[in-house]
């Protein structure tokens, strides 16, 4: 091997090389930190910022982006609960079927709100950074609205195994987020929809004469996305027993930090969902380790700022050459 | 004198020498054309001069102070100005905003002086012979070829000694090159030095008062324009290239491939008409806003028609959509490589798996291996120098730029080849090259429609010519060793019947 295809390798690799360097810091200053048991609560916390990234990276390498995700997720997690307690008539163990039928509905819900972003954008030309910041005050009215403003416990008793049971030993939140990373993954790496994702936020009118069906990707990308944050929405409707209004909030702002951090650009048709994962690791890791270090939750919120800037600036740099 | 010398001006990047040893001195008070085919090292020269990028080493003297600069501001400073081929103003702003843009005249209380401003823009204008533009019109609404001399006119402001024009005329129509031509002309009677970069060697004997080849990086020569007959500037250009001959073809002119009757798209065109058939080279002709564009777009189906109807291998399209014309075997490349024709971020590798895709993965399921002998038959197939495909197509010349978007449609085994502009942009070697594989896939039986600002170009690739005029096939040329010039008398023509187009 070359010294340059080394340099090259290096660089392309720069996020994780800087996620390893934090994993040996961290390893060695932080008590507790490196055992099983810590590593996979570092993953199940990142289970549902972590698909919805994944699908967020793709929204924004097809040039465009979704700042709802955050109130999809606690709009969805209430839907569920709503379902299940209009469809049970508020049964103290409600039967299985209205949960599946609950999910079925808010998944439908979900990709439905992605259609109708996607629709607008083509049809009339609305940037999705406008529909998604409208349907953010929604959703989260939404959440508010059928819950009341105070969270529904409708569940039945085995609800809590989705966010808060093991299967093997490894939270059930966890294989959630690998499948998830396994569609995605697939999806831009091994199919033609995932060339089409590229080229399309690469060069919309390029890719539009080439015969790519520019609106069907894009408009795949943001049901997709959609369909993630309902998944984490439900994901955390098992974690607190509860569909609440009240959670997730500013969580679009921690999915697209994530991304950015991962190297994807927000200008569309570059970066990879492997990078999506690094950075929302790396969000996770910090996380944890601040607070195993015992930083003042304050403080966490100005580094983890900072750490977003670092991290562009980074990115700008490596591209730069 | 304000002559611009060149002593050993050298640029090595890295191992690569894009320039190498350049010496030559540019004469004040003449236009110098500099000729080269892509790569050749023009555009590392221009930068050179315009103190875009440093020198490996090397000297540029202009008149006798030696100049030296480290950004283009200071090459500003010492006299030399440079209008790019990318125009470079804000399209809403006024023509005298522009021209005075970072240095608009102010008046005590810190608000710009309009009222001197357009009288600064109007003596400028008096001074270059006049210009029939408003100093306060809006860029938006001058044409490309208004834009370009406001281009010229704002570097004129700068009073330079030495003027670099950098392919001036590539985006303009015959009409607007001579208005162009003219200006040029009237700056090199106020005695500035100007080199006059481009690909167009038609136009060295209008302009030019010598011409100076590139070849490799290297300086090959200097002669002046009387003794620069096309033999020589193509032996200087490349070296020696075998004459360039239209192929005999037998055309079969029953059963057409694309038939289409009265088309119309308003306002451009309203009732076209014309047969297309197996192997068949076919060129269109017009003047620039005569619907060329729009009418090869039509038959593509990126733009929907008003009425009409076309026919493929005899089967009306009752839907004429990208997927159906290209399920149809319709390929389409772009005039405007950049911006519709290539994803530039992507690798050569993924431009060219574009508009295959269904061929290349019926299934849906691509991968790199999948693709790759798609890729490597189009690169060995067209000849693109590309060194790693894996690398952005950004990185590639002109050219080769071309020969990927051609390999993309390839890569879709299209029967139909609609070419807007193929040789935009690229050199006379990528340009033969270009025609070469127009007339091997036509042997095949693919047939081709051309598109082309050049009349040349047309006259020297297509078996048959229209010209587009008022809205309709207005003539047919069988190609036989036609003259450009009687085309492009067709193409001026006045109209033949009032009103017939708005």
């Amino acid at each position: 091997m070359t010294r340059t295809k080394v340099i090259s390798i290096l660089r392309r690799n720069s996020m994780l090389l800087i996620l390893l360097a934090l994993y040996v810091l961290v390893a060695t200053t932080a008590n507790g930190f490196f055992t099983i048991n810590n590593q996979l609560n570092i993953l199940r916390n990142i289970a549902v910022p972590g698909m919805i990234a994944f699908g967020m990276a793709l929204v924004i390498i097809v040039g465009e982006i979704d700042l709802s995700v955050g109130s999809m997720v606690a709009v969805s997690a209430c839907l569920t609960a709503w379902f299940v307690e209009k469809l049970s008539g508020g049964a103290f163990e409600p039967a299985a079927w209205t949960v599946i039928v609950a999910f079925a509905g808010t998944l439908l819900f979900a990709a439905s709100i992605g259609l109708m972003a996607g629709l607008l954008r083509q049809k009339i030309n609305v940037p999705t950074f406008i529909t998604s910041l409208a349907m953010m005050a929604t959703l989260a009215g939404l959440a508010n609205l059928i819950t009341g403003g105070v969270p529904i416990s409708s569940f039945p008793s085995w609800y809590y195994f989705i966010g808060s049971g093991r299967f093997l030993g490894v939270p059930v939140p966890v294989y959630l987020l690998a499948v998830a990373f396994a569609i995605t993954f697939t999806i831009s790496n091994f199919t033609a929809l995932g060339r089409s994702i590229y080229a399309v936020g690469g060069n919309m009118e390029a890719a539009r004469l080439s015969g790519i069906n520019v609106w069907r990707t894009k408009i795949i990308c943001l049901m997709m996305t959609s369909v993630f944050a309902a998944i984490g929405g439900i994901i955390y409707s098992s974690l607190v027993n509860a569909g609440n209004p009240t959670i997730a909030r500013g969580l679009e702002l921690e999915v697209i930090s994530a991304v950015i951090i991962g190297g994807i650009s927000l200008f569309g048709g570059k970066g990879t969902i492997w990078g999506a994962f690094i950075g929302v690791l790396f969000l996770g890791v910090l996380l944890n380790a601040m607070t195993l270090w015992g930083f003042n939750p304050y403080v966490q919120q100005v580094i983890k700022g900072g750490l977003i800037l670092a991290a562009v600036f980074i990115n700008f740099f490596i591209d730069r050459k | 004198m304000t002559e611009l010398s060149l002593k050993d001006l050298t640029k090595h990047y890295g191992s690569v020498k894009a320039l190498d040893g350049f010496t030559h001195v540019f004469e004040a008070g003449q236009v110098h054309a500099l000729i080269g085919k892509n790569g050749s090292g023009k555009s590392t020269f221009v930068k050179m001069i315009s103190g875009a990028v440093q020198p490996t080493r090397g000297t540029i003297h202009v008149g006798d102070s030696e100049a030296n600069f480290t950004t283009p501001r200071q090459a500003q400073d010492a006299g030399i100005a440079t209008v790019y081929q990318e125009l470079s103003l804000v399209p809403e702003l006024s023509v005298a905003e522009n021209i005075y843009l970072g240095r608009l005249p102010k008046r005590r209380s810190g608000l710009i002086d309009w009222r001197r401003l357009n009288r600064l823009t109007e003596e400028l204008f008096q001074e270059i012979g006049g210009l029939e533009i408003s100093p306060s019109a809006l860029i938006a609404d001058l044409s490309v070829g208004q834009q370009q001399m406001i281009e010229i006119v704002k570097a004129m402001s700068f009073r330079p000694q030495v003027l670099q024009l950098d392919e001036p005329t590539s985006a303009l129509a015959q009409t607007e090159v001579q208005h162009l031509f003219a200006l040029v002309r009237r700056l090199r009677a106020l005695g500035v030095t100007i080199i006059y970069i481009t690909h167009r060697l038609a136009e060295l004997g209008m302009i030019a008062d010598t011409v100076t080849a590139i070849r490799d990086g290297v300086f090959v020569g200097s002669v002046p324009i009387d003794k620069a007959s096309p033999p020589v500037i193509l032996d200087m250009m490349f070296g020696d290239l075998p004459p360039l001959v239209r192929p005999a073809t037998q055309i079969k002119r029953e059963d057409p491939v694309l038939s289409v009757r009265k088309l119309a798209l308003f306002p451009f065109f309203n009732d076209v008409n014309f047969d297309l058939f197996a192997g068949e080279v076919l060129g269109i002709a017009g003047m620039l806003g005569s619907g060329r564009t729009e009418l090869l777009h039509a038959l593509f189906g990126a733009r929907k028609l008003d009425s009409g109807t076309m026919r493929v291998r005899g089967d009306t399209v009752a839907m004429p959509d990208i997927p159906t014309m290209k399920s149809l075997g319709v390929g389409y490349t772009s005039e405007d490589r950049k911006h519709a024709g290539l994803v530039q971020m992507l690798s050569s590798h993924a431009n060219l798996c574009l508009a295959g895709q269904a061929k290349i993965a019926p299934s849906g399921w691509i991968t790199n291996g999948r693709e790759r002998p798609f890729v490597e038959r189009q690169i060995a197939g067209l000849h693109i120098k590309v060194g790693d495909p894996m690398l952005p197509v950004a990185s590639l010349s002109g050219g080769n730029q071309q020969k990927i978007v051609v390999g993309n449609w390839m890569n879709n085994a299209p029967e139909i080849l609609l070419f807007d502009e193929p040789a935009r942009g690229v050199d006379v070697q990528a340009k033969r090259q270009i025609y070469e594989l127009i007339w091997e896939k036509a042997r095949d039986g693919v047939s081709s429609i051309v598109v082309s600002t050049e009349l040349e170009d047309l006259t020297e690739c297509c078996d048959r010519i229209l010209v587009l005029r008022d809205g309709q096939i207005s003539e047919t040329f069988a190609n036989a060793g036609i003259d450009p010039k009687d085309i492009y008398a067709a193409c001026m023509a006045a109209p033949q019947t009032v009103g017939a187009v708005s």
